[in-house]
């Protein structure tokens, strides 16, 4: 909203190698049966700073760790490693009067307005609420107080004694914002405020927030995967994707001059009225996001980036490359059925082989249903190789051969996200090649 | 905290639901049966020798039966005819087997309702805090919760009597007190070990089904922007997990008093209850004179069936109305 830059004091709110691991196969059961604990990555290693009075956009696809690093945040779940500081001071060291003054200084708006509010509580009895737990006032105050609120939120008072059930989306979105409000707090986590409403009332309810932004003096960090509302409110945008920030900068300039391949993809795929966040994805970027259980090394991106960077030794169209970087993915990952190959006709695997005779028809068969483009001859050479090597099903051999051809500098080092105005984490962009992270993973 | 929306569910499953009239018009019966017993009573429960000239028990009204007797060596068939005066006739030592159906009802439901009430007390709670906390406190909560279940309640009810002895306590009984009962015993005795009994072996399932709403509940939005508030684990028990979680603990609850009816029945079938105003007492002592006079047994079997049938009735109903889906349909809360 405030268009201008953001102030160099001290950031409100400033977040160091946040890191959120949720742990699978933990219970005692598990241990018993040697089960290793397999980490999921929800988020991990995020750093950036929140000035006062900005609004800083936190976007990325659903699953890349967005709300997760918003609560985390916020110390409602507590952090695996890294530190918060909020005014100066580590959230997750607060105790006691600290802590509970850092609950009044910092809200949330959640996403779902109707799971947000307690059923069973009025609507009246729910914003009124966080003065009951602060214990702010004579109860007559707090009433007051909660009239006052209705009334800047646009609600009527004569509904105070209604149920949740009984109000719209919007409506009770608004009673959300209302509730995050009652304290005064000087920051709101907004985390998707209108992805569950209606686009008309979208835009009621983000220039609502951009109204009260400017009359309390709000700084905001807004998640959200709907391009356009972060456009809509936001001084700055971190992008996020697979758990970590891929990119950060100002609105302008990630909207005008996206760096990050994920970025621009993202971008690409701006759809003028928003329609549902995952069919969106699916039809720009391609393939799946992959697991935050073991997400790729080096750049996470680069299953899915088209620009992924091929050795400084080799001649090869980008696409070809993407191609077959494809190819090795399902090669590594053993995703290929080798049993059906060859439709109707299929060969006979004994003891895990198909015989001599066979491998070249079964190649010609395996290529057909794993590339859908010809690659130039000396490619299709190196790829027929290590397919002949899936005619023996020695998956490692065909990985290796590929892997020796066409490792990228991308599944290597780890890019780092820089320190300027405008840092992007995509090798494509390091001024200073040896100074990216080496992958110990 | 009853909503509108529950309300009208409630009355629409009513009117759609013959079971359920039925069910509620057997429980107001016995309800009324075993509050008023004192005044609706025609004798004394507990006296006896309401025999007839030649010393036969009464039979119900509309029956009649022939005793033999040996008299001076010589087999005399009588003929016993009913009493106007004894609605259900007398059993084996003479006692009005109207006037101790209806104390019975009164004791079957006290020790349902109270035994319930325990289970609920403990289980809830114990429920609700393994449920929120999940984790290393929930493991330990529930093993114990498992340990109780392994062992049949019955078993686990006769053991807990044996160690702690029958104990009963009396409630003094406020019609009497009010003098529009007179003759009738001052006191109602409370099977108190029961009542304890049966909470201490019933509780689980009140634990089980609080910590399934517990585990979701604390997942909800409003929990997390309550803790975001600043609630403490306390204040957010009692505020939202508790009250949203009582629904099926309610659903539970009927179904249990049911339950729990059949246990103190089979308690005190097998003379542990303490006290002899009980059904399942009446069931042991009528079983000997099945062949002549089986109305002494049949007479509380049938009141034990019924309230077990009327209570579940309800309790399905109950159920029905406040089924979440439904709830979720009504609200668009999903
Ligand atoms: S580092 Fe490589 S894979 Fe990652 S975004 Fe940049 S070019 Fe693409």
């Amino acid at each position: 909203m405030s268009a201008e830059t953001p102030p160099t004091s001290q950031p409100l709110v400033s977040v160091d190698g946040l890191e959120k691991y949720f742990w699978e196969n933990d219970s005692v059961l598990d241990r018993l049966f040697g089960d290793e604990p397999v980490a999921v990555r929800a988020v991990d290693g995020l750093t950036f700073d929140i000035h006062e009075g900005e609004t800083l956009g936190l976007v990325g696809e659903s699953g890349c760790g967005k709300s997760t690093a918003g609560e985390t945040l916020l110390r409602l779940q507590e952090p695996t490693d890294g530190r918060v500081e909020f005014d100066g001071d580590n959230v997750y060291d607060l105790e006691g009067s600290d802590l509970t003054e850092f609950r009044r200084d910092a809200q949330v708006v959640f996403q779902d307005p109707f799971s947000s509010l307690d059923p069973r509580m009025t609507i009246g009895d729910i914003v009124q609420q966080p003065l009951d737990i602060h214990d702010v006032g004579p109860t007559d105050e707090r009433r007051q107080r909660v009239r006052d609120l209705f009334e800047r939120v646009g609600l009527s008072v004569d509904q105070l004694d209604r149920y949740p059930h009984e109000f719209s989306g919007g409506q009770r979105q608004r009673i959300g914002i209302a509730r995050a409000l009652a304290l005064e707090p000087e920051f709101l986590v907004l985390d998707e405020p209108t992805s569950a409403l209606d686009v008309s009332v979208q835009a009621q309810v983000l220039n609502l927030l951009a109204d009260l932004q400017d009359e309390f003096d709000l700084t905001y960090l807004l998640i959200s995967h709907n391009l356009s509302v972060i456009r809509h409110i936001c001084d700055r945008v971190a992008v996020m994707y697979l758990g970590e920030i891929v990119e950060i900068g100002p609105v302008e300039d990630i909207f005008e001059a996206p760096k990050h391949p994920y970025t621009e993809a993202l971008l690409a795929s701006v759809p003028r009225a928003s329609t549902d966040e995952r069919e969106r994805d699916r039809q720009t970027l391609a393939g799946d996001v992959p697991s935050p259980r073991n997400p790729p090394s080096g750049c996470r991106f680069r299953t899915r980036c088209p620009m992924v960077i091929p050795p400084d030794d080799l001649e090869i169209d980008q696409e070809d490359y993407r191609a077959i970087m494809n190819l090795r993915e399902r090669i590594e990952r053993r995703d290929i059925s080798l049993e059906t190959v060859g439709g109707d006709e299929e060969f006979e695997f004994t003891d895990g082989s198909i015989p001599p005779a066979d491998v070249d028809a079964f190649v010609d068969a395996l290529r057909e249903r794993v590339l859908d483009r010809e690659l130039p001859a000396r490619h299709a050479e190196l790829v027929d190789g290590a397919l002949a090597e899936l005619a023996s099903t020695d998956w490692d051999a065909a990985g290796t051969q590929l892997r020796e051809v066409y490792a990228s500098v991308c599944e290597r080092d780890r890019p780092d996200l820089g320190e300027d105005g405008h840092p992007v984490a995509c090798h494509l962009y390091a001024d200073n090649e040896c100074e990216t992270l080496e992958n110990v993973r | 905290m009853i909503s509108d929306r529950i309300k009208s569910n409630l009355s629409r499953e009513f009117r759609e639901s013959l079971l359920a009239k039925v069910g509620l018009v057997l429980l107001v019966a016995i309800l009324i049966m075993g509050l008023f017993a004192p005044v609706l009573a025609t004798h004394n429960p507990h006296t006896t020798g309401y025999f007839d000239d030649d010393g036969n028990a009464y039979p119900p009204m509309g029956v009649s039966y022939d005793s033999h007797q040996w008299v001076d060596g010589e087999r005399v068939t009588y003929t016993a005819e009913p009493s106007a005066d004894h609605y259900l006739g007398t059993n084996n030592i003479g006692q009005d087997v109207f006037s101790r159906l209806l104390f019975g009802a009164r004791t079957s439901l006290m020790v349902g309702v109270f035994g319930t009430g325990l289970a609920v007390l403990i289980g809830v709670p114990f429920g609700l805090v393994s449920g929120y906390y999940g984790g290393r406190v929930d493991d330990a909560m529930m093993r114990v919760a498992d340990i109780m279940l392994a062992f049949p309640s019955l078993v686990l009810a006769l053991a807990l009597i044996g160690v702690m002895g029958s104990l009963t306590i009396p409630i003094p009984d406020p019609f009497v007190f009010a003098g529009v009962a007179d003759g009738m015993p001052a006191s109602t005795p409370l099977p108190g070990t029961v009542t304890l009994v049966v909470g201490l072996v019933t509780w689980v399932w009140f634990a089980r089904v609080a910590r399934g709403e517990a585990m979701s509940i604390r997942n909800e939005e409003y929990v997390k922007a309550a803790r975001s508030l600043g609630a403490n684990d306390r204040e957010i028990l009692l505020k939202h997990v508790l009250p949203n979680s009582l629904t099926p603990v309610i659903v539970l609850a009927t179904i249990q008093v049911a339950a729990i009816i059949l246990l103190e029945s089979s308690l005190s079938y097998l003379g542990f209850s303490g006290t002899t105003l009980s059904w399942g007492y009446e069931i042991q002592q009528g079983q000997d004179y099945l062949r002549t006079a089986w109305w002494v047994s049949t007479v509380p079997g049938i009141g034990i069936v019924l309230s077990v049938i009327s209570i579940n009735l309800l309790g399905d109903w109950l159920r029905d109305s406040l089924d979440p889906n439904i709830e979720g349909e009504g609200g668009g809360a999903g």
